[in-house]
């Protein structure tokens, strides 16, 4: 509970996963407060995607719980899943649905009525850009830009309160980044809450008002973006939290000499 | 460049991860070198030269058919084409290195030994020139069977990618399955045939085969004929030539795109439920994916086909059964369906209580897909075949079959799941997919089991005389079809629902998680192994013990000692001509049973000691890549 009585929009109490002696998250807590714009950054193989997917109910934590909205997820996962939209990174979908086929298709299987679905399924399409020319090809033909695009629409057409993106805008060309970040915007301003992770420094610092550092599976830092930089850039913040050897790296003497 | 290409298939063959192709080979070379041994007896009988020689090219058709079916089973080799793409590497060098590369294997030894047949031919026939003959001759069978192996995977790869190849592709198939799996057919006369040896016609069209062509150049040496010596060899340096040529041609990049499938626009979400809503994804999937249109054209062709070969000898008694053999191999086909999938499950994952829909739906559409062909095929078999005294047989089967594999394909899809690459990861490489042989066997196995008791009441009603009740047995196969809907679909359901994530993880790592194994300590295999997958080795192996010994060992010491009880021995109960085929057919479910049940026990054992030594890094790797 924060200070006006209301539970986080997430908030990840201890998770902790290990794959054989590997620790891969080690007791990860945060919290999401309602309508705040969280980023969390990490260096490749820092443990967010297992962070992420146990926070959403796709991978069996070993520990911890995972609080949405004040509903234990692993407790509660009928409840608690009406109230996240995920985009996970990277995954397969129903390849040989058009865009709308599967924007539909996951509209009704969330119980959604067809006349709100089509609706819903047209203005998604229409926003991603993903109708006209394309409105015939599979989603197997979409583009990986694409695919990001469309992943996002089905972890929007719920209305959900909470959108938890892993790696929205890898991949993703820089008008439709552009287009991506005024919809996530206009989403926190009609009171919805983001969790997105990212290496990218600069987005991170642009987009949330909130951030946690992730490492080796272990929380670094988290707070307010101007806390954890503190008068410095997030990237040279970031640096020094994960304790990368920043030296020169060597040049390689053979190559165009 | 033929060292490094060695060496570097040695490393990955080593280090393949899974390890489940590796030992299929291993385990499947034992399987090879009965087999290639059978071969050398087959060239030590006692006939006529001309009658073995007959014999023997029919086993290298055999042979030859294995090689070129081989890959479409397996998956891609180990060493392909395109990991040299960027390199600058004439492609006629890089076809001459590959081949080499392609000699390393089990496989390759385990042929040379049965082509070594070829030599232990030559020795019969008697002097010297012919031995000296065979083994150039066999050496060049090896070399023509392996490329042949090659331009038939980069063919069915090709064609694979759009929907028209892979319906040839599921007719080619179906073709070299039921050829080399009918070769028992010779059983039938096997003794007037060693008298008597083949019909002319039936002998030039053995011998013309190219597989054939080294066996006859020794074979003409020994009668000193010196122009039917020198032209099949030649005909056999000059093939191999043409087709390392061909493969040269076909190792660049594909030529031409792969055909798009367009899906419908502007379509309202659909008004069904959701199961229907589900029900409308898998039909759309059923209908627009290559790989789902080769499963729906193989099982019925291949099944039609079967169901014709007793014809070569008069006895069209198989033909009513079409429809049920339809719906059988339509299980075995469908068995990895969510494997097939891949890392789509996440979509019911994070959406609430979607796996009754999901089970439901895809049961649905397989029900669509499979049972009307299935019906009809069995009311064309009997109505052209005029058998209507097998309808009550052949309807009860066709119904017992649909439910029982209606039921369980999602099960066995969710417990014996053989992870691929994702759909939109090997969308040009479609033959690159999961091992899924251990799950059709279940299927094939289970689906037969299931069916039983629709089957079993036409027995009995007609052992007992009740002819009238037979038409019992379509109710039995419709009301146990019912009730392994509820109880078996009902068992997926809550699979998916209590196993989902553990399922998403093992096909994004590709592998099951390893939570049970601690590194270190010594756990037994069978302890340390995962439930579904012990459930799989001990069926296979009870099966295997079930058709070899009282099925097929037992029955055959009785019919050659000429004391035959018939007690619960099934080839016993069939007319003669059909006993020694039905234990020979035993012989070959039991080997297929055995070999499942080890190569599961090695995987297994691969799997759980690469846990103790290495960790499973690569778990988190398979969630961060």
């Amino acid at each position: 509970m924060n200070a006006t009585g209301h539970p986080p929009a997430l908030a990840i109490a201890g998770l902790h996963k290990t794959f054989g002696d590997y620790v891969a998250v080690k007791h990860a807590e945060l919290t999401v407060a309602p309508g705040s714009f969280y980023g969390l950054v990490g260096p490749n193989g820092a443990g967010k995607t297992t962070l992420l997917s146990m926070a959403t109910g796709l991978l069996r934590p070993d520990d911890g719980r995972s609080m949405v909205f004040g509903v234990d997820l692993w407790a509660e996962p009928e409840k608690a899943k009406q109230l996240i939209g995920v985009l996970p990174d990277g995954l397969a979908m129903p390849e040989q649905l058009t865009g709308r086929e599967l924007l539909t298709y996951t509209a009704r299987l969330r119980g959604i009525d067809a006349g709100t679905a089509t609706a819903r399924a047209d203005e998604l399409l229409a926003v991603m850009e993903l109708d006209g020319d394309v409105e015939r090809t599979l989603v197997i033909d979409y583009s990986t830009g694409m695919r990001k695009k469309i992943g996002l629409a089905c972890a929007m057409v719920h209305a959900p309160k909470l959108l938890v993106l892993d790696e929205p805008f890898e991949a993703i060309d820089p008008v439709s980044a552009a287009k991506l970040k005024a919809i996530l915007r206009g989403f926190i301003a009609a009171g919805g809450s983001v969790l997105l992770s990212s290496h990218v420094m600069a987005l991170v610092e642009q987009l949330c008002d909130t951030v946690a550092v992730i490492a080796k599976g272990t929380v670094l830092a988290e707070g307010p973006v101007d806390g954890v930089r503190a008068g410095r850039t997030l990237e040279e913040a970031f640096v020094e939290l994960v304790g990368a050897d920043t030296t020169e790296a060597k040049g390689l003497s053979w190559l165009a000499s | 460049m033929v060292g490094v290409l060695i060496r570097m298939k040695l490393t990955v063959l080593r280090r393949s991860t899974t390890g489940s192709k590796a030992n299929w080979t291993a385990t499947g070379a034992l399987l090879g070198v009965l087999g290639a041994f059978a071969t050398i007896a087959v060239a030590g009988v006692d006939a006529a030269p001309g009658t073995v020689l007959d014999l023997l090219a029919l086993v290298y058709a055999v042979w030859a058919l294995g090689w070129m079916l081989g890959p479409a089973w397996a998956g891609e080799p180990v060493l392909r084409a395109e990991h040299f793409a960027l390199l600058p590497i004439p492609r006629r060098k890089l076809a001459v290195g590959l081949l080499a590369a392609a000699f390393v294997g089990i496989t390759t030894a385990v042929s040379l030994v049965a082509f070594a047949s070829a030599v232990v031919f030559a020795a019969r026939l008697g002097g010297v020139v012919p031995i000296v003959l065979a083994v150039p001759a066999a050496l060049l069978q090896l070399t023509i069977v392996v490329l042949l192996s090659r331009l038939t995977a980069r063919l069915f790869a090709a064609l694979s990618r759009s929907r028209a190849g892979a319906v040839i592709t599921a007719v080619i198939s179906a073709v070299m399955l039921v050829l080399a799996s009918s070769g028992w057919i010779i059983f039938v006369g096997v003794e007037a045939i060693l008298a008597n040896g083949f019909s002319a016609g039936f002998s030039a069209v053995v011998r013309a085969l190219p597989s054939s062509w080294g066996l006859v150049a020794v074979e003409a040496s020994a009668r000193g004929d010196w122009l039917w010596t020198a032209v099949p060899l030649a005909g056999l340096v000059v093939l191999a030539a043409l087709l390392v040529l061909a493969w040269s041609r076909v190792l660049g990049p594909p030529r031409r795109g792969r055909p798009v499938v367009r899906g419908t626009a502007n379509l309202p979400a659909p008004a069904t439920g959701r199961t229907g809503t589900v029900y409308l994804k898998e039909v759309r999937t059923w209908l627009r994916s290559p790989q789902r249109v080769q499963s729906l054209v193989l099982a019925p062709v291949f099944a039609v086909l079967s169901c014709l070969v007793p014809l070569a000898f008069g006895s069209p008694a198989l033909l009513p059964f079409a429809g049920a053999l339809t719906a059988l191999m339509g299980a075995a086909v469908s068995a990895n369906l969510y494997g097939q999938d891949g890392t789509a499950l996440w979509l019911n994952l994070v959406a609430p209580d979607t796996a009754a829909a999901d089970v439901r739906g895809r049961q649905l559409a397989w029900l669509t897909f499979f049972a009307p062909v299935s019906i009809l095929l069995s009311i064309l078999g009997t109505v052209l075949s005029g058998q209507y005294g097998l309808w009550h047989w052949a309807s009860a089967a066709t119904t017992g079959v649909l439910g029982a594999g209606a039921a369980l394909v999602p099960l066995i899809g969710l417990s014996q799941l053989a992870p691929g690459p994702d759909p939109h990861r090997n969308r040009n490489s479609p033959m690159d997919h999961g091992d899924a042989v251990g799950g059709a066997f279940a299927a094939l196995v289970g689906t037969l089991v299931l069916a039983v008791p629709a089957i079993a009441t036409v027995g009995v009603a007609s052992a007992l005389g009740y002819g009238q009740l037979e038409v019992l047995g379509v109710a039995v196969g419709v009301m146990t079809g019912l009730a392994y809907w509820t109880s078996i679909g009902g068992a997926a359901v809550r699979r998916l629902t209590e196993r989902g994530p553990e399922l998403l993880y093992l096909m994004r790592a590709g592998k099951e998680a390893q939570e049970k194994v601690t590194a270190g300590v010594s756990v037994s295999v069978f302890a340390a192994m995962s439930t579904s997958r012990r459930r799989l080795m001990w069926g296979a192996f009870g099966v295997g013990c079930i058709a070899l010994f009282p099925q097929a060992v037992v029955p055959g010491a009785m019919l050659a000692s000429g004391d035959v009880a018939k007690v619960w021995f099934l080839a016993l109960y069939l007319p003669e001509s059909w006993q020694w085929p039905t234990i020979a057919a035993m012989v070959v479910v039991a080997g297929v049973a055995f070999t499942v049940a080890v190569r599961v026990f090695l995987a297994e054992r691969r799997r759980i000691q690469k846990a103790r030594t290495s960790v499973a890094i690569t778990g988190a790797q398979g969630l961060t890549a």
